[in-house]
């Protein structure tokens, strides 16, 4: 204990990481809850009136519970983000760093061209996440392991211009808006912040994983979708700042020792001790480098229980969540599906 | 090569920091930190002091700490038997009063104020070692109890008697003799601490007394199941104690002549400080005269040198306490911690930059391509087999594997369901062969190279090779014998594949990469073993090459292939044939059309292959994350690969899913189908090869057709 100190000079820092127990304690929900639809790089979901729309690389796309997913609109670049407006507005941003309403271009800021969250608050202004200055929204895992800080959150009120709401938010990735601000996941910080009135402060900090998109639910809480878990070797190569501007510049990105959506398809993924296969067994609680998590939050924002898919589970990436007609969809980008779960509060 | 990237490699390739774990894993490494501490007393008091070093001045501190090693002799033992003694003090005070009043006051020959001197102390002891001992009371308050008893009788005695000694007119050679005189320039305090800190080393480690005390000292409860007299022992080491203190008593009574009130005060601390800043475990079980010793010295040096730079009596006591507080707390410090120092330090890496890869990627077009051919292979024992690092068939088709287990199970021919423990050896066999007479001969991780008969007797071959001159850790002995091939002459060449780590601990030595695999060969003829080739980054597979001139062994950890020939204008030479494999590469053996067949056990990936260039972050990972959180080669995939003679490959299998067999770490040929095994696997594969010949067996390959 008191000559810890002194040890660490010698033998290093122990990295921690916070534990998933408490309300992040571990189940196997997300891989037995059934399938609503198979939907490749599944990512934002949006309810528009009636319709489920789903996003899918550069496809938009329409979730039916008794039909196969029908697409609606293609474009030209990935699909980052959805937002409905109450009034049946559609509002889609792309990775080449556009935005349109219902069809027509909206003018952007300078510099926002990574939109990776839109929202329409209860006043009818829209929020927008504008994930780092420095990327487009495909480059996440390179703004991540430059340990960049360059978000931004943007509103416009009805009929105004886009006004900056807060800025060197470390990849902001899901917003929540109410009558007075915006509830905003910052991703690389592993926490939730609440941006009012130009300030921002954590609302919910030390999450075991990074977080992703929110959504309302109906009771007043929130939900939110932890796309990756925290990993003790990533917040090592996030340290060691030698090997990790090698492995950027000489290592292909799908193989970097990162959070991604999914893990373990290809041989040539690093692999951790812990994850290695022993007498058939994939073992549930090995370290790995993506997973699927979807929390619930009460209406002060405390976690109340979660839904998983561990390492040994195939439903990861989950980067969107949102309540449609009284049931929990999710949106699986690992594992190219979309999920209903049953509510269980 | 950036000139950051050449001294990283100059920093971790050139200086040796494994030396460090190795020299930790000894027990000797206990008694640094009290000797530095010697070291530095001596040191820092000698310059301080002038005349420090001047003989007078050293015959007179040296009486003295001959008097005060005598008491901490009897103490470490105590304490080595879990006790502690308190009453040293007082006993030292009233064996020296039996003396003096013996000499002075009854005008009695010297060996008789000894002998009284001697009675004394053993009285005292054996109150102390009955009451702790047999009647199972505390030692701490008991012997508290015997000191408090003890000093006040001394006062008592010195008050009424005191005077009578000092008018005393009675005078012996011998006494003065003992008190002032040398033998050999050394006086006989200094002697007999000396003789006695000789003898209770022998006695402690080479005795079986000695070794009872360790033993009760280590644990009670475990001493007693072993059958050891707990109760007798721990009264012994009263006993001793008491005479220790009951010698040294005598010494100073003959160097002073008389016995004054401050006799023995606050010796107990002293010398418990001695015995705890030496190192000797409070604990119990755990020290060495030795150590106590050293803290006799420090403590004396430490308090005289103090009084003699003219601090007074407070600041004396004061530095003792802080001395005794810092000497508790590192000792259980560093009992509790040392296992995990030894292992934060114990994994030391080195820079390698591996030649880039052809890629295995499916459909990349290269020879080496994965496919999932194994997926289609039909399982043996699944579920019931755990660890089948080898596999291996006898003539009459029986298929036979190592287990983690430490069995060698035998499924029985042609549907191989039933299974036996066919030999149980421990440890954890990996390779296995064949030999002439069908003697199953296996390389046993952590164990060495065994043989089991075909009646099922197991026979140690060879279990060390010759020591090389520069190792701190005995590395004779075979730590991870992984795999073995038997030439036509019986010679039996195998492979140790590490120096650093045991079997068990195999994948760790892939994040250290330090090379320290060997090449051995077994001479039946006369039962030696000999180290052919050293210094190879983790030597698997042996085969035999089919003309059995050369032999084929493959290094994992550098990917490489390497050919050793036997006879030829090369023998006794070692040359690379296969390089830069994109995967690791573990047994070889025949295959039934002239070639060769390798398990690979993983693959490597450009993250993991990027960390051996960057050692010092595998150090800190090893230092800051637990071990499941270490980045390892990608383990889970691997497969079979042919190749021939020239080193070229002519085909790869995988288990791309791996769902049946992600890691390979052998494979066997035989009548058309090949059995395949991983270390880490549930199961034994069997896959049909395509246009094999199907009455080809190894058995027939190496021995000639069956008689």
């Amino acid at each position: 204990m008191i000559f810890d100190p002194i040890l660490e000079l010698f033998r290093g820092r122990a990295i921690t990481i916070p534990p998933m127990d408490g309300a992040f304690r571990p189940n196997a929900v997300l891989d037995e809850t059934p399938v609503l639809a198979e939907l490749q790089q599944a990512d934002n979901l949006c309810a528009l009136g009636d319709r489920l729309l789903a996003s899918s690389g550069t496809e938009l796309v329409e979730i039916r519970a008794d039909a196969p997913p029908e697409p609606v609109q293609s474009f030209a670049a990935a699909i980052t983000a959805l937002a409905a407006a109450p009034d049946g507005t559609l509002t889609i941003a792309l990775d080449d760093g556009t935005l349109s309403e219902n069809g027509t271009p909206v003018p952007l800021p300078k510099g926002v061209a990574c939109i990776t969250a839109l929202a329409y608050g209860p006043d009818g202004a829209l929020w927008l996440a504008n994930g780092s200055d420095l990327h487009p929204v495909s480059g996440w895992v390179a703004d991540l392991m430059e340990k960049n800080a360059a978000g931004s959150v943007w509103r416009r009120a009805p009929g105004a211009d886009f006004k900056v709401m807060a800025k060197k938010l470390a990849w902001p990735f899901g917003l929540l808006p109410d009558a007075k601000g915006c509830l905003v996941s910052e991703s690389w910080r592993h926490q939730l912040v609440r941006v009012e009135g130009g300030t921002v402060k954590p609302v919910l900090r030390h999450l075991p994983g990074y977080p992703a998109r929110l959504a309302a639910s109906a009771d007043g809480g929130a939900w939110l979708a932890i796309f990756a878990p925290r990993n003790r070797l990533i917040e090592m190569v996030l340290q060691e700042t030698h090997y990790r501007f090698d492995m950027m510049a000489s290592v292909p990105r799908d193989y970097w020792i990162a959070p991604s959506f999914a893990s373990g398809e290809s041989f040539l993924e690093p692999l951790q001790c812990g994850g290695i296969r022993t007498m058939g067994v994939h073992k549930a609680w090995s370290p790995s480098r993506s997973c699927g998590l979807v929390v619930r939050l009460a209406p002060d924002m405390t976690p109340t229980f979660s839904l998983h898919s561990r390492a040994n589970g195939k439903r990861h990436g989950t980067c969107s969540v949102i309540e449609y007609q009284g049931r929990t969809v999710i949106a699986a980008r690992g594992g190219n599906c979309i999920l209903t779960a049953e509510d269980r509060t | 090569m950036t000139f950051r990237e050449q001294l990283q490699a100059w920093r971790y390739n050139l200086v040796p920091d494994h030396v460090i774990g190795e020299i930790l894993t000894k027990r000797w490494t206990d008694n640094a930190i009290p000797f530095l501490a010697l070291v530095i007393v001596v040191a820092s008091f000698g310059s301080a002091i002038p005349g420090f070093f001047k003989l007078y001045s050293l015959q007179e501190s040296t009486r003295q700490l001959g008097e005060f090693s005598l008491v901490v002799t009897g103490l470490t033992v105590v304490m080595l038997g879990g006790g502690i003694d308190l009453a040293v003090g007082s006993i030292f005070a009233l064996s020296a009063f039996s003396a003096v009043s013996m000499v002075f006051i009854f005008e009695q020959p010297v060996w008789l104020a000894f002998a009284a001197s001697m009675a004394t102390g053993a009285t005292f002891g054996a109150i102390n070692g009955y009451l702790i001992g047999f009647l199972r009371l505390r030692a701490f308050i008991t012997t508290l109890v015997t000191f408090i008893i003890g000093r006040a009788l001394y006062d008592i005695l010195v008050v009424n008697f005191g005077s009578k000694i000092q008018m005393s007119m009675a005078s012996s050679d011998t006494w003065d003799f003992i008190g002032d005189g040398t033998i050999l320039g050394l006086s006989v305090p200094v002697l007999s601490a000396l003789v006695l800190a000789i003898v209770t080393h022998i006695a402690l480690t080479r005795s079986r007394p000695g070794w009872h005390v360790l033993a009760v000292g280590g644990s009670r409860r475990s001493a007693h199941n072993a059958g050891i007299k707990v109760r007798q022992t721990v009264f012994m080491t009263y006993v001793f104690s008491g005479l220790c203190a009951a010698a040294a008593g005598f010494l100073i009574a003959t160097r002073l002549s008389g016995a004054g009130p401050g006799t023995g005060h606050g010796l107990e601390i002293l010398a418990l400080t001695a015995a705890v800043v030496g190192g000797n475990s409070l604990g119990g079980g755990r020290g060495s005269v030795v150590k106590g010793i050293m803290g006799a010295i420090i403590v004396m040096v430490m308090t005289n040198g103090l009084i003699r730079l003219g601090y007074g009596t407070g600041t004396n006591q004061m530095v003792l306490g802080i001395l005794l507080a810092v000497a508790v707390t590192i000792d259980i410090r560093w009992l509790k911690n040392r296992h995990k120092v030894l292992n934060e330090v114990y994994v030391a890496p080195v820079y390698l930059r591996m030649g880039e890869a052809t890629s295995a990627v499916p459909g990349s077009g290269t020879p080496y391509a994965l496919n999932s051919e194994l997926s289609g292979a039909t399982h043996i024992g699944l579920g019931e087999v755990e660890g089948p690092e080898d596999v291996i068939l006898d003539r009459d088709d029986h298929l036979y594997c190592g287990t983690r287990h430490g069995e060698i199970v035998r499924f029985f021919a042609p549907d191989y369901t039933r299974s036996e423990v066919f030999a149980h050896i421990g440890g954890f066999p990996l390779g296995l062969a064949f030999d002439r007479d069908g003697n199953l001969l296996t390389c046993v991780g952590a164990m060495g190279l065994y043989q089991i008969a075909p009646d099922r007797t197991v026979t140690q071959l060879s279990a060390e090779t010759r020591r090389s001159f520069t190792s701190i850790v005995d590395d004779a002995r075979l730590r991870d014998p992984n795999d073995l091939d038997i030439a036509p002459d019986g010679k039996v060449y195998f492979t140790d594949s590490t120096k650093r780590y045991d079997a068990h601990e195999w994948t760790l030595d892939s994040i250290e990469n330090r090379a320290t695999g060997r090449l051995l060969v077994f001479d039946p003829s006369d039962g030696s073993t000999k180290t052919l080739l050293d210094g190879y980054r983790y030597t698997n597979g042996v085969t035999m090459a089919h003309d059995n001139k050369s032999l084929f062994f493959c290094e994992s950890w550098a990917c490489r292939i390497h050919r050793y020939w036997l006879e030829g204008p090369k023998a006794g030479t070692a040359e690379c044939v296969i390089r830069d494999m994109p995967g690791y590469p573990d047994n070889i053996n025949r295959a039934s059309d002239g070639t060769y067949w390798m398990a690979w056990l993983g693959m490597r990936t450009p993250s993991f292959d990027l960390s051996l260039r960057h050692p010092a972050m595998r150090k800190r990972m090893a230092r800051r994350l637990p071990q499941d959180d270490w980045l390892f080669p990608n383990i889970n995939t691997g497969g079979v690969v042919k190749f021939n003679d020239k080193g070229e490959i002519l085909q790869t299998m995988g288990d791309l899913t791996g769902l049946a067999h992600p890691m390979v770490t052998s494979m066997r040929e035989h009548k058309g189908e090949l059995f395949i095994g991983g270390i880490l696997n549930n199961r034994i594969g069997r896959y049909k090869i395509d246009g094999a010949d199907a009455g080809w067996t190894s058995n027939d390959s190496y021995w000639g057709a069956s008689k």
